[in-house]
């Protein structure tokens, strides 16, 4: 095959069609003269020549067809054609166009961008040399389930004498205050060994990592950077190699910066801010007694040959009286296992999903078959190949699957990053995710199947005559065949599918009204919290701390348009939470039981709107060195004092040494976790009790962060070098707090729309078709004398059957399946009444409108066009 | 629409075509004439399967057109076989005559 030549010629007819044309004539009219020639010598006269000389060539034009269709650009114009007459068909039907391209662009769009997902979070090798060799190590106390952390003694004879586990590394966040070089941050840290960096094959951006001697004790403290951290505070300058960093009051050196392609794909997706050796770090409550651990596997060795070796290696240094033994896991499937299981879920309903979408198109497809029929039957006859038909109708399907697929890829792109964006807490950090393109070309490719397997309906049906007969017969009739069961059938399924998602939705969003509804127990509205964790080495002991805080709060105070200030160990909403057990009661011989534990600052149920119940807050009065006090809530005093009053009651816990707090007031509950209830809940004063870190409530005339830049100021003239963090209003600590549901009632939303849909699509695709069967009957009912009202409720009745059946067994699957949504319902039954009924209420009054509309066409129907529509 | 001639298969015309030409140059008529002629009336190829023949085989790179001037100021578009041409005659020639004993072998044992 010469392409050079071919693709030449063709390029020229395209191009040069009128020349090419005129050539073919001059040769063909040279033809038929040598002909006519030829004839003559033979005895014919001129004419007779001629006409014999035509006659036998045929038809001029249809030589010129074949030879015109044996080049490749012929072909290429016959599409084109088709694809303008196709384009033009779709254009004259939009709604049947609208629903197919967007059926199959949903079912198109959510497959890939779940699959995507799915894919890029299970099966995506982590992006290290080797991964498959990474394992995380566990230990098990005792009889407790695994935990994910290693004790350093263990550590330590793990990496000296392990052969199949080598090298291993351990690393752990912890987080304290930067200082020098600008504003005092609060940083999350990172503490590694260098083995951490080697295995997981990092290169610095500049300077270097750890040294193998820098991980023992008393080695040199040096710092590595995260290159975040570096372009923020250092301006990405190269100089700063060598540099001191504060951390805690302590300096070290800075030796390198890491890229910021970095990541540790643990779940916990922390944002390192810098490194420092572990051996070195020191997080102000004691050397680290524990890190987690992971290793490189030696080649050749199994998971399990590394797990009896670390046994082994442990038994000399077990705890006494603990067993400790260890489990190996690929560190791939430690990352997945929180999402893996929601994540296969999504996979198998929107697989689900792709094949009811692509049904729902074949249903389509179908209806329209009759409807164009009459079109295929004249082509047919004025003369076209039946080749040529199905091929025109392929073109057809295909530029619908083509239409699904481009509007589906654009869903899929935004689907993927909604997927990403809601999912991030439960999702490792991993690299960015790309498209998965081979799903896209699946979806499109099945969506192409379909539509030709059922776009060429009607061909076949205009060719075949008896199958024709014994549709109309079955259509007059009403009589079931296996082809519109099947029909029936997925109708039903999908209407009772999209009514159990619906329910579904429907419990979680009436849960999440009861929850919005919750009494926090305080008045969250205009109050900032600013948390400050004090540098141990500077403030060493609780009178310090307390100084400090005194200072900051009464420095707060006397800003213009604060209303109140106060501070807590233990904020409503917050992450600090403490408990104290084995409280006993002056005059009880025994324990009773435990208590939240928090200690506060005077004026604190005041800023933020607790009701003092009985007594009286703390005040400036409760100091060190006057009797002690406390505060306890109503809950406390309910359990522990039921049926007595509980002011001037002495109570007191390991805590205060066997000091005795006379509780001097009671207040109202608060829930420190918004579902949670409230527990039992002991307050201490501050100036009685120091605490190196605090939290500070500010209550403000208006928009409290509008108060930011001054506090910060307040905070700063008592101690440049302690950073506030984590500033928050509390109400936007309530609202993050509903995060969770509010993501889970999002997706099960969205996938109950997409479910109704589907359902409304299908009834509206099977009603269609009993139509446009039906519609010689339709016209004999009409010509009849039915009315319009008549002729809606024939049509409309069949599809709303249909649809109620498919309610009625949504309606019951839903009560056997909702049981196990219980976890995530607050407030309310899984059976609850009124959500079955609003949206059974809601699905049949979409079927409705699903069937009416079909039916409409029904009603103007002409009953002198059905007659004659044989 | 044109009778397509009995038996003759598209492949077998192809060949047939350039037979004819492997002697002299010649223009779509003639070879319908020499065809016609040589084959005493068995074949009698129709303009509508010998000029798409004509096209197939100049995309192909075995024959080569070329207008040549006629008498009264007209002209003709001449085919000649290339060298191309030629080698393929060559190899469809052997393989017919292949294809041919086979079928008489056939023809004259299944008997």
């Amino acid at each position: 095959m010469s392409i050079w030549r071919n693709l030449t010629s063709g390029l020229r007819t395209l191009f040069h069609k009128e020349e090419v044309e005129q050539e073919m004539d001059e040769e063909l009219r040279g033809f038929l003269d040598a002909a006519a020639e030829e004839k003559m010598r033979s005895g014919m006269s001129q004419d007779e020549a001629l006409r014999a000389a035509r006659v036998e060539m045929g038809s001029v034009d249809a030589v010129k067809e074949e030879i015109r269709s044996a080049g490749w650009e012929s072909t290429l114009e016959t599409l084109w054609q088709d694809v303008r007459y196709g384009l033009r068909q779709l254009k004259r039907n939009p709604g049947f166009t609208a629903v197919a391209v967007i059926t199959l662009a949903l079912g198109i769009g959510a497959t890939t961008a779940i699959f995507t997902v799915v894919n890029a979070v299970l099966l995506r090798p982590l992006p290290y040399p080797h991964p498959e060799e990474l394992v995380y190590v566990q230990e098990i106390l005792g009889n407790y389930g695994p935990t994910p952390f290693v004790g350093n003694k263990e550590f330590a004879a793990w990496r000296n004498q392990s052969r199949t586990l080598s090298p291993i590394a351990a690393y752990m966040d912890f987080a304290a205050n930067l200082t020098g070089g600008g504003e005092p941050e609060r940083v999350i840290c990172g503490t590694a060994t260098a083995s951490f960096f080697f295995i997981l094959g990092v290169r610095p951006v500049v300077g270097r990592l750890f040294l193998p001697e820098e991980d023992r004790p008393g080695g040199p403290p040096v710092v590595i950077l995260s290159e975040a951290l570096w372009k923020r505070r250092y301006g990405g300058d190269p100089s700063v190699l060598g540099r001191g960093v504060t951390l805690d009051g302590k300096v070290y050196t800075v030796v390198g910066v890491l890229p910021a392609s970095f990541v540790i794909p643990d779940q916990f997706k922390l944002d390192y801010a810098l490194w420092v050796p572990l051996a070195e770090s020191d997080t102000g409550t004691g050397r680290l007694r524990f890190s987690r651990a992971f290793g490189r596997l030696k080649p050749g060795m199994s998971v399990a040959t590394a797990r009896t070796e670390l046994d082994t290696i442990l038994q000399p240094t077990v705890r006494k009286g603990l067993k400790i033994s260890v489990v190996l896991s690929p560190w791939q499937e430690q990352i997945t296992e929180k999402s893996r299981l929601s994540l296969l879920l999504f996979l198998g309903a929107v697989g689900f999903l792709l094949l009811i979408a692509c049904v729902n198109v074949a249903n389509l497809l179908l209806s329209r078959a009759a409807t164009r029929q009459k079109e295929i039957a004249v082509r047919l006859t004025v003369g076209a190949g039946r080749a040529r038909i199905v091929r025109q109708l392929l073109t057809e399907n295909a530029l619908l699957a083509l239409l699904g697929g481009l509007i589906g890829l654009a869903l899929a792109h935004w689907g993927k990053d909604l997927l990403v964006t809601f999912m991030s807490p439960n999702l490792p950090a991993l690299q960015p995710i790309g498209l998965d393109y081979r799903v896209l070309v699946f979806s499109l490719a099945l969506a192409l199947v379909t539509g030709f397997a059922f776009g060429l309906a009607p061909a076949l049906q205009a060719s075949r005559v008896s199958l024709n007969e014994v549709l109309k017969e079955a259509g007059r009739g009403g009589e079931l065949r296996p082809g519109m069961l099947f029909r029936n059938l997925l109708v039903i399924s999908e209407t009772a599918l999209a009514m159990m998602l619906l329910v579904g939705a429907g419990l979680l969003f009436r849960s999440f009204l009861r929850v919005l509804g919750i009494d926090l127990g305080f008045k969250p509205e205009h109050t900032l919290c600013v948390s400050i964790d004090l540098t141990l080495s500077k403030y060493p002991t609780p009178k310090d701390q307390a100084r400090f805080f005194q200072q900051v709060i009464e420095g707060i105070k006397s800003l213009e348009g604060v209303q109140s200030v106060a501070g807590s160990g233990m904020p409503p909403l917050g992450n600090r939470s403490g408990t104290i057990t084995g409280l006993a009661v002056e005059g009880r011989s025994e324990e009773i039981g435990g208590a939240s534990f928090a200690i506060i600052s005077p004026d604190y149920f005041r800023t933020i709107g607790i009701p003092i119940k009985q007594g009286r807050d703390f005040g400036d009065n409760d100091r060190d060195g006057l009797p002690s006090v406390a505060i306890v809530n109503e809950t406390f005093a309910r359990r522990y004092f039921p049926n007595e009053i509980c002011l001037g009651r002495r109570v007191s816990s390991w805590v205060h040494k066997k000091d005795w707090l006379t509780i001097v007031g009671m207040v109202g509950d608060t829930r420190h976790r918004v579902e949670k209830e409230p527990d039992p809940q002991i307050y201490v004063p501050y100036l009685q009790d120091g605490q190196p870190y605090m939290t500070l409530l500010v209550h403000t005339a208006g928009n409290p962060r509008l108060w930011e830049g001054a506090m910060r100021r307040q905070v700063a003239s008592v101690d440049k070098d302690q950073p506030p963090h984590d500033l928050a209003t509390l109400e936007q600590l309530r609202a993050a707090a509903h995060t969770s549901r509010r993501v889970n009632l999002l997706l099960l939303g969205a996938f109950a729309a997409l479910g109704l849909i589907l359902a409304s699509v299908g009834i509206y695709g099977v009603v269609s078709y009993s139509v446009s069967q039906r519609t010689h009957e339709i016209g004999v009912r009409t010509a009849l004398g039915a009315s319009r009202g008549q002729v809606l409720k024939l049509v409309v009745s069949q599809g709303l059957g249909l649809a109620l059946i498919g309610t009625g067994i949504g309606i019951v699957a839903s009560l056997a399946v909702t049981r196990f949504l219980q976890t995530l319902l607050y407030g309310v039954k899984p059976t609850d009444p009124a959500t079955f009924f609003a949206v059974g209420l809601l699905l049949s009054g979409v079927a409705l409108l699903a069937c009416y509309i079909p039916a409409r066409r029904a009603t103007k129907v002409d009953p002198m066009v059905a007659l004659r529509y044989e | 629409m044109p009778d397509k001639v009995s038996g003759l298969v598209q492949g077998t015309l192809d060949m047939l075509i350039l037979r004819t030409l492997a002697l002299e140059p010649m223009h779509g008529y003639g070879i319908a004439l020499r065809i016609e002629q040589i084959s005493r009336g068995v074949f009698r190829v129709n303009p509508g399967s010998l000029f798409p023949a004509f096209r197939r085989l100049e995309r192909e790179g075995w024959i080569k057109p070329e207008w040549r001037p006629t008498e009264n100021n007209r002209r003709a578009k001449y085919y000649t076989l290339t060298e191309r041409g030629r080698k393929q005659l060559k190899a469809e020639t052997e393989e017919w005559g292949r294809q041919i004993a086979a079928i008489t072998r056939i023809m004259e044992i299944a008997d």
